[in-house]
């Protein structure tokens, strides 16, 4: 009997566990794959592909201004635990950074790793690519930039990561490389040595794609930005990105670490006939088995998770075949199962997706709302 | 028609997501593999279309089955790698070294027959030489030790006579290299009245699938599945000690015959932590366990970690009182099966195990605990900490009661 069952194992579902562990509660987390960070930029937005702010935002996921100190208490509990698994988060819900990604567009966002630095609006830019990448033009990059910033100055160069290749390189291939000290010392040389032949000198930031190391990211940014003599980014784009890999290899790491017990390559299926929602139905190759827990966490990730179907009929509720209304929203929450993140419903969702910073605010309440319950039941008892 | 040309659909569902490759072992080590996305359902989906592809690459996959729990789609990615594997071998022949390491069994009869000859031969350095020039397997790497005395000829029962019956697959590493790892096992289910029978068996066929003997694999999987079956169907649970063999019983048997009874088999099959556990959950568990005092360290196998069934080893050892194991998070062991053994994949498999040694030395716990043989090999060359299998732990956790209590 586990105190909380975890359905997922994408953002929302890993730091649902997390805080939950923390609790000193005994914890499983079921998923039938990774979920859908490994694709994402690894920035945590408030609305994707939108400049809301925060109080936009607020309004728009229906949070009262009581609810605001809570808010920024999730957010500053999510930059001390990425401290703390060594891979920081910085910025601020109020005010949002300016990321450049690939495309050279810039998009704006909450909280960005510490290999990120906004762009600024003058100064001297280099954008630097590697030959072996070809998801990252420095030129197609420039272009939009330049469009988005005038008044910067923007040069661009490609260097060699200097390996032989069985497979289409990706920024995360890149990364691996660059966590390597003599690939490190390589690049920086060509660098130079192209700064040198064109004369370029006091360049205020450099620009990198999403690939300055995975387990040395802190040694790579460090060393390039002190040789350098200058600031660097990572400007994430087409998965996978470095930035979004570092993040969910950790806090998984974290998890397991913790003694969360994860259960992968499983599937929930509905619960147990006859019992409760206390007891599920997991499904893994050729086997079922059954799980039982006070707590149930949905965090299924809604449409784009799997936890949502869309059906000729409308939504179709995955994991426990409960009814869910037009929005995908539970109809009877049973009072010990809790929807997480996007397994809210539609109305959690715009544009598309639900931004990085609902998942990190609604595990977070929803740790609170276990908690209360679990008092009650002492009450009770 | 190719003559492996294989039945498997799950490809169709690949949406090119690349979380396979990202959660990939060997992706993540070298830039040789080709990954498991394009090796995988890409290779399948071109040869459903076009001729049959060999791609050399495919030595590299480990069969450890990581792609399969990271695909959100259910593909049965190592399904699919496991056949251009055996592909490959048709298509380029099997090195004399590839059919001698995947013949565990075989080279456990005779090691084991010459246990001393065998064991200090393998520690002889120009012996090691000659066996990397000839052979192709790396001088470096170390073997583990064979027993004279192996499981089979100290326990061989076929019958068991109490309510609860247990069926053991030995497993060739048990067998062979760690009879008392065997032992362990079946003293801790005397220690929880449960009587013991050891069925007709040959090697789970791990090794076979890893070195592309696709057919020979199958052969023992055919075996091991009526052998067993006959069991089953007279109330036995069949548990094993190995999480390579659970795993390949439970999946693979399955996915490669695609026959009623590979699937009727593999939902009486338990890793022996996890078969406690039910026994724990059901109140018939002996948990009259002695005091441990010991910080531990564990090291999660892939093939443990692929069933799906949470941390069943970690799940029974925290009952001990005293006892404090950690899991080190540590990613794959580098060894993985016959792969580290061999004079060209060493490199890598050194290269894979960086990250275990260096949890195991930051965690500087008292010892190691794993399940799997052949993740032991690796740390024991890697790391100087011991490695304990939890059988022996909770074996002597049982032993060390005081008779009057
Ligand atoms: C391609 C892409 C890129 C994105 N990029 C960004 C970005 O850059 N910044 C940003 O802020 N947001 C981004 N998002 C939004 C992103 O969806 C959220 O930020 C957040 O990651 C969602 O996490 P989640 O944990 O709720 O769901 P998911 O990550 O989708 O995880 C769902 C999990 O549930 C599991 N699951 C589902 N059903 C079952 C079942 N029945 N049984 C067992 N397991 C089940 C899945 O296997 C998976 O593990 C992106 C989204 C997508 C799709
Ligand atoms: S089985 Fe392991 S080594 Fe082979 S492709 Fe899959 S993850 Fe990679
Ligand atoms: S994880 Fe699954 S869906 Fe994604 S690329 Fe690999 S096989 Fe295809
Ligand atoms: S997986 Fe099991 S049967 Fe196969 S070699 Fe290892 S111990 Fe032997």
């Amino acid at each position: 009997m586990y105190d909380v069952i975890v359905v997922g194992q994408g953002l929302t579902g890993l730091l649902s566990a997390i805080v939950a562990k923390k609790q000193n509660k005994k914890v499983a987390l079921v998923a039938k794959g990774t979920g859908k960070m490994l694709q994402s930029t690894g920035l945590m937005d408030l609305v994707p592909g939108s400049n809301k702010d925060f109080s936009q935002w607020m309004e728009l996921y229906g949070l009262s201004n009581r609810e605001k100190i809570t808010v920024k208490d999730a957010i500053n509990e999510f930059k001390r635990l990425t401290e703390k698994i060594g891979y920081q988060y910085v910025g601020d819900v109020d005010k949002l950074a300016n990321i450049v990604t690939s495309s050279g567009h810039l998009k704006s966002t909450a909280l960005y790793p510490k290999t990120i630095t906004p762009i600024p609006e003058k100064g001297r830019v280099v954008i630097v690519g590697f030959t072996e990448i070809v998801d990252f033009q420095p030129e197609f990059l420039k272009g939009n930039l330049q469009k988005e910033r005038p008044n910067l100055q923007i040069k661009t160069m490609s260097v060699s990561l200097g390996k032989d290749s069985q497979r289409t390189l990706t920024q995360l291939d890149a990364a691996r490389v660059l966590d390597e000290k003599e690939s490190r010392e390589q690049i920086l040389k060509q660098i130079k040595e192209k700064m040198k032949a064109e004369s370029t000198e006091g360049v205020d930031l450099f620009i990198f794609p999403a690939a300055l190391g995975v387990q040395q990211w802190e040694e790579v940014h460090t060393q390039f930005s002190s040789e350098l003599k200058a600031k660097v980014t990572e400007a994430p784009g087409l998965p996978p990105n470095a930035t979004a890999i570092r993040l969910h290899e950790r806090l998984r790491k974290e998890a397991i670490k913790l003694g969360v017990r994860f259960y992968a390559d499983t599937e929930v299926n509905g619960f147990s006939e006859k019992g409760t929602i206390n007891e599920i139905t997991i499904k893994m190759s050729n086997r079922s088995a059954k799980l039982q827990s006070y707590h149930l966490l949905i965090c299924t990730g809604g449409i784009l998770g799997g936890g949502l179907e869309q059906t000729a009929k409308g939504l179709k509720e995955t994991t426990l075949h409960l009814s869910v209304n037009k929005e995908g929203s539970y109809v009877d929450l049973p009072d010990h199962v809790y929807p997480v993140g996007a397994s809210l419903g539609t109305n959690v969702i715009h544009y598309g997706i639900t931004g990085g910073v609902y998942s990190i605010v609604s595990s977070y309440l929803t740790n609170f709302q276990m908690e209360q319950s679990d008092m009650r039941g002492l009450q009770r008892a | 028609m190719h003559e492996l040309s294989f039945h498997e659909t799950t490809f169709e569902k690949c949406l090119k997501c690349n979380a396979c490759t990202v959660s990939c072992p060997i992706s993540n080590t070298t830039l040789d593999f080709g990954g498991p996305k394009h090796l995988g359902p890409e290779l399948k989906r071109m040869m459903d279309h076009q001729e049959v592809i060999d791609d050399s690459r495919i030595e590299l996959c480990t069969l450890c089955g990581t792609c399969d729990t990271s695909c959100p789609e259910n593909v049965h990615v190592s399904t699919l790698t496991s056949y251009a594997k055996a592909i490959h071998a048709k298509e380029k022949g099997t090195k004399f070294r590839d059919i001698v390491l995947s013949n565990a069994e075989l080279v456990g009869k005779l090691a084991s027959t010459f246990a001393p000859i065998t064991n200090m031969t393998m520690k002889i350095k120009p012996v090691r030489k000659v066996m990397q020039m000839v052979l192709g397997i790396h001088a470096d790497r170390q073997f583990p030790s064979y027993e004279f005395s192996n499981f089979k000829r100290r326990y061989n029962k076929k019958h068991a006579t109490t309510e609860r019956k247990v069926a053991y697959f030995t497993g060739c590493y048990a067998t062979y290299n760690a009879p008392d790892v065997a032992g362990s096992f079946i003293k801790v289910m005397e220690y929880n009245g449960i009587d013991v029978a050891i069925p007709e068996q040959k090697c789970c066929g791990v090794p076979m699938f890893a070195n592309g003997q696709m057919k020979q694999g199958l052969k023992n999987a055919q075996f091991n599945t009526n052998s067993l079956l006959e069991y089953t169907r007279q109330g036995y649970d069949i548990v094993m000690t190995c999480t390579s063999c659970t795993s390949a019983f439970k999946k693979e048997y399955a996915s490669y015959l695609k026959t009623e009874e590979a699937k009727e088999l593999a939902r009486h099959i338990y890793d022996a932590d996890e078969y406690l556990r039910i026994l724990n959950e059901e109140g018939e568990l002996n948990t009259n366990f002695a005091t441990i005092n010991a910080k531990v360290g564990y090291y999660a196998p892939c093939h443990m970690k692929g069933q799906g069934i949470g941390n069943p080893a970690m799940d029974i050892l925290e009952l001990i009182p005293g006892f404090e194991i950690q899991d080190m998070a540590a990613g794959c062991c580098g060894q993985c099966g016959t792969f580290g053994f061999k004079e060209e994949k060493y490199p890598y498999s050194l290269e894979l195990g960086k990250t275990m040694a260096t949890a195991v030395e930051e965690l500087d716990a008292d010892y190691t605990v794993t399940e799997c043989g052949m993740c032991k090999n690796q740390l024991d060359q890697l790391t100087n900490k011991q490695v304990k299998h939890p059988m022996q732990i909770l074996k002597s956790a049982y032993e060390k009661v005081p008779v009057n209590s």
